[in-house]
């Protein structure tokens, strides 16, 4: 099926570092900002079906080793469902426990003329 | 680190057809101990009357646990008796290996310097009133879990002796066994290469989360609580991560249990990973990798062919190690415990290559 472009909003409507939900065609978008990166993701978490777009834009803890300093680390770069806290790389969708296993489906994204446009088939 | 060579009667893996991963040898009275104190430890003995660590809270099912024929005719206690050990159980059963698990509760004890004296002085017995009676038994040493430092001193100058095959902890600790504190242990047993063997009992703390149960039959059952604990504690704490060549043996836990732990585990992981996030992949990858487990008490459900779905939800056939527990009265039978479900090669990873394997016997 050929992709095609689908106006989800102008850039405007998007607040930078967060997430917002929109529709197209019934189908739901966690639309995710950051400056002038864009991802989206679907908007279900495919644990147990939760709205992504409800969770938390951020970044994760991370150790080398038990005992290290735990930081944050990747700002921005990781969406957690508001359900159980699961964790998907808004680039990839893939979750940060089991990435191979566990991942939401990613579309890509572009702007043209401040309007925010998503390549879905 | 340097080890004594020790002629193993057994030629190669093919000749050995039984291992047993859990039999208890116990010093008669603290006179079997005495010539292992120094003179200060000696003469305290002597002084304050001590005969032993506190014993258990809960009067057992039998006198001193013991199946009711382990008394041996010369009026030694049950596990006090190589001889009789040797002839009830090595060779009634054609038994190749047997391991020790010396269950002396020194670590109950407040006195840091008497208990590690008892430490070494368990120790020093096993090797010779034991390890030297029959090239059949291995041995554990026991370490002080209250005093950490001391107990990878011991591990390293134990360890000399190849004939001791792992280190051996209490469940019912003070704290568990992932907590920061009790590393010194886990560095010295990957130092000197042995696997360490969590063993049902202890003192620290009551068998259960809600406190002391009244009878010995929920104290028995409910000690796979204990056991849950130190795994989930072992995986969360990082301890793996940082010794990714340390191998636990969970004995006289039971088995049936791990599934629904790995999967709470497995999913709690996926939501509260950065509480943790040293550990790179699911928990219960890491149980796999590093844990085994001794099959007796073995579960046995009504149809037998659920043990063996459980097995396969722990996800392998090398997980189980056989084990009597001899002289308990516990007891499991080698020719009856495993249900002839349990068959072919199944049956002979139990009953030898798993323990075999891990703890060496083959390169010995």
């Amino acid at each position: 099926m050929a992709l095609r472009r689908v106006d989800v909003g102008p850039v405007a409507a998007f607040a930078d570092g967060e997430v917002r939900r929109v529709e197209v065609e019934g189908r739901g978008l966690a639309i995710v900002r950051q400056g002038d990166a864009w991802y989206a993701l679907r908007d279900v978490c495919p644990h147990q079906g939760a709205r992504l777009s409800d969770g938390r834009v951020g970044g994760t803890a991370l150790a080398r080793h038990p005992g290290d300093e735990i930081v944050l680390g990747r700002a921005g770069e990781i969406l957690s469902c508001p359900w159980h806290g699961w964790e998907y790389d808004v680039r990839t969708g893939r979750s940060l426990c089991e990435p191979e296993k566990v991942r939401v489906r990613t579309y890509p994204v572009l702007v043209e003329d401040s309007r925010v446009l998503v390549e879905m088939d | 680190m340097s080890q004594t060579e020790y002629a193993v009667q057994v030629a190669s893996s093919a000749d050995v057809s039984l291992i047993d991963c859990d039999v208890h040898n116990y010093p008669n009275s603290i006179d079997d101990l005495m010539p292992y104190l120094s003179a200060r430890w000696q003469a305290y003995v002597r002084q304050s009357g001590f005969s032993g660590p506190p014993g258990p809270t809960y009067p057992k099912g039998f006198a001193q646990a013991a199946r009711r024929d382990a008394w041996p005719p010369s009026g030694l206690r049950p596990g006090g008796d190589p001889d009789f050990a040797r002839t009830q159980l090595l060779d009634a059963w054609d038994i190749d290996i047997a391991v020790l698990n010396p269950l002396y509760g020194m670590t109950a004890l407040h006195n840091l310097d008497f208990a590690n004296a008892l430490m070494r002085a368990v120790n020093e017995w096993t090797a010779h009133a034991w390890l030297d009676h029959d090239p059949r038994w291995r041995g554990s040493i026991v370490v002080n879990a209250s005093d950490p430092a001391a107990a990878a001193e011991e591990i390293k100058r134990a360890a000399a002796d190849s004939r001791f095959v792992q280190v051996l902890l209490l469940v019912r600790s003070s704290a568990p066994y992932g907590k920061r504190q009790f590393r010194p242990i886990f560095a010295a047993a990957c130092e000197v290469g042995l696997p360490v063997g969590i063993h049902f009992g202890g003192s620290g703390q009551p068998i259960t989360a809600c406190g002391w149960p009244s009878y010995y039959i929920e104290d028995h059952t409910a000690m796979s609580q204990a056991f849950e604990a130190q795994v989930v504690s072992l995986v969360c704490e990082g301890v793996f991560c940082e010794f990714p060549e340390l191998r636990v043996a969970l004995v006289e836990g039971g088995f049936a249990w791990l599934p629904g732990l790995m999967w709470r585990l497995d999913k709690n992981y996926r939501g509260l990973r950065s509480e943790v996030p040293w550990l790179k992949k699911r928990p219960s990858e890491y149980i796999r990798e590093h844990c085994r487990a001794t099959t007796q008490p073995m579960e046995e459900p009504d149809d037998p062919q659920h043990l063996l779905q459980i097995i396969d939800m722990i996800g392998g056939e090398d997980f189980l190690m056989f084990a009597t527990d001899y002289p308990h009265w516990d007891f499991d039978s080698p020719a009856r415990a495993l249900p002839p479900a349990i068959d072919g090669a199944m049956r002979r990873g139990i009953m030898v290559d798993n323990a075999e394997a891990f703890y060496g016997f083959a390169a010995r």
